[in-house]
């Protein structure tokens, strides 16, 4: 099924006519391979698809968070971790609290590394975790946190290589069990995090395409890792902007690990790897 | 007169792609795409790899990064790829297709759309059929679809995949395909 922009750009308007979301700026690409899935999931055409969505606001609201793409995992990334732990963390160790956004933290899994890091470097209680995504089905989810074991086993290397491992120091380990922080049960397929963490962050529905101030704080940090991809370079730039009004001087904002800044804004900022410090 | 190469392979390609960049010259006249499937627990040090040998720079790039002539842009690991009309490179984690991420067949689909009959495809040696129906929208887009010749494969199941699913314009060995790049002006 090939869609033209005119065709998806309809799509867009309807549901920003029918709704409070705006697809307008998000990447033409991902967008129109998302309208095709939803296409063919729902065994429709597009006028079908358009009429639908003017008449059922739950099916509207279920095509939205179609759309998101909500790919995540535990310590995706392991070396970007990594400079959170050695690196930029410590910074905030005598600070009497710490702030972090995640800015469209899909179904929890970095808000949950985030905690385990902070536990292990002793500064969980000093931090408040505010997390945040479009799709609220993702945010459910979140809020479980309750994962599949066998499909994600990748999540046990990565906790190892941030957790119990120092890229620094080979002779170095730390024998952190799992079931400090979740319980693996292989019999229901499911890794389950454990209270304490589940109870700590602050969840919130939240588009960064309208902006404002969800939190009315400031952070020490921001994690917004693979969101800005499927953003036009006009709203990328809308958002960093955002972010820098809501870190502090010296906070810091952490990117995907293919993700860049572009234009005027990168002035305000000294890159360090995927990691912008506020200047 | 073409404006780009896409190079796609998997399994039994990564000598057959060392071989391709360490042959072409350095002031290469066109960027090239390259899809590359790689096991699932190598996220890092593919690209280094490549680069040892390559005579162009290869990156494994930047979501809207600008694709410029006589460098290698290399999916990143666990990334489909995107090409973009703006002739920007577009990053997804959208789920994978065929079992594939980086996926083959999306970005050859949508170096066609960008760069219509100025491009040059060429799937390699792979163990499954990701590639086949890219390589097919590359052609009915008017680009030239190159095929390493099965006989030549380490492993043939989708260089025979993209033959069985299109009329290709030339079956070439490794050292046909150098020549033929080596002549693109």
């Amino acid at each position: 099924m090939i869609l033209s922009d005119q065709e998806v750009q309809f799509f867009v308007n309807t549901i920003k006519n029918s709704s409070g979301y705006d697809f307008s700026e998000y990447s033409e690409k991902s967008l129109k391979r998302r309208l095709q899935k939803i296409l063919i999931d729902n065994n429709s055409d597009l006028l079908g698809i358009i009429n639908k969505l003017k008449t059922n606001k739950n099916f509207l609201e279920k095509t939205v968070k179609d759309i998101t793409v909500n790919t995540t995992e535990l310590f995706r990334d392991p070396q970007i971790w990594q400079t959170l732990k050695y690196r930029i963390l410590p910074k905030f160790s005598e600070n009497r609290n710490i702030n972090i956004w995640h800015a469209g933290c899909s179904t929890g899994q970095e808000v949950y590394s985030m905690m385990i890091l902070l536990n292990e470097l002793g500064l969980f209680d000093k931090a408040k975790i505010f997390a945040s995504d479009l799709n609220t089905d993702a945010l459910d989810a979140a809020k479980k946190g309750n994962y599949k074991y066998r499909f994600n086993i990748g999540y046990l290397d990565n906790f190892d290589k941030v957790i119990k491992e120092n890229p620094f120091n080979y002779e170095e380990y730390n024998d952190v069990p799992y079931s400090k922080y979740f319980k693996i049960d292989k019999v229901t397929d499911s890794i389950q995090m454990s209270d304490f963490l589940r109870q700590k962050p602050i969840f919130r529905q939240h588009d960064l395409v309208h902006g404002g101030d969800l939190y009315f704080a400031k952070f020490d940090l921001i994690l917004c890792r693979n969101v800005i991809i499927y953003f036009k370079y006009s709203l990328q730039n809308k958002v960093f902007k955002l972010f820098h009004e809501h870190l502090y001087t010296n906070g810091y904002l952490v990117l995907g690990m293919h993700e860049t800044m572009l234009g005027e804004i990168t002035s305000r900022f000294d890159k360090q790897g995927q990691a912008y410090r506020k200047k | 007169m073409y404006k780009a190469v896409v190079i796609g392979g998997s399994a039994g390609s990564f000598q057959v792609i060392t071989k391709i960049l360490s042959s072409l010259p350095k002031n290469f006249p066109l960027p090239v795409l390259l899809c590359l499937h790689r096991l699932k627990h190598v996220r890092s040090g593919f690209v280094e790899a490549l680069s040892i040998k390559s005579t162009i720079p290869i990156v494994e790039p930047y979501d809207k990064e600008t694709i410029k002539p006589g460098k290698g842009y290399l999916a990143p690991s666990n990334y489909h790829m995107y090409v973009e009309l703006n002739k920007r490179i577009a990053l997804s984690t959208e789920e994978p297709v065929n079992h594939s991420r980086p996926s083959i067949d999306l970005t050859f689909e949508t170096a066609a759309q960008a760069y219509r009959d100025k491009l040059v495809g060429i799937i390699l040696s792979g163990a499954n059929r990701d590639g086949a129906y890219g390589l097919k929208k590359l052609k009915h887009a008017g680009g030239l679809a190159i095929v390493q010749d099965p006989n030549e494969c380490q492993v043939k199941t989708m260089t025979e995949a993209s033959l069985k699913l299109t009329t290709v314009d030339h079956i070439f060995t490794t050292e046909q395909i150098i020549s033929f790049l080596l002549k693109l002006k």
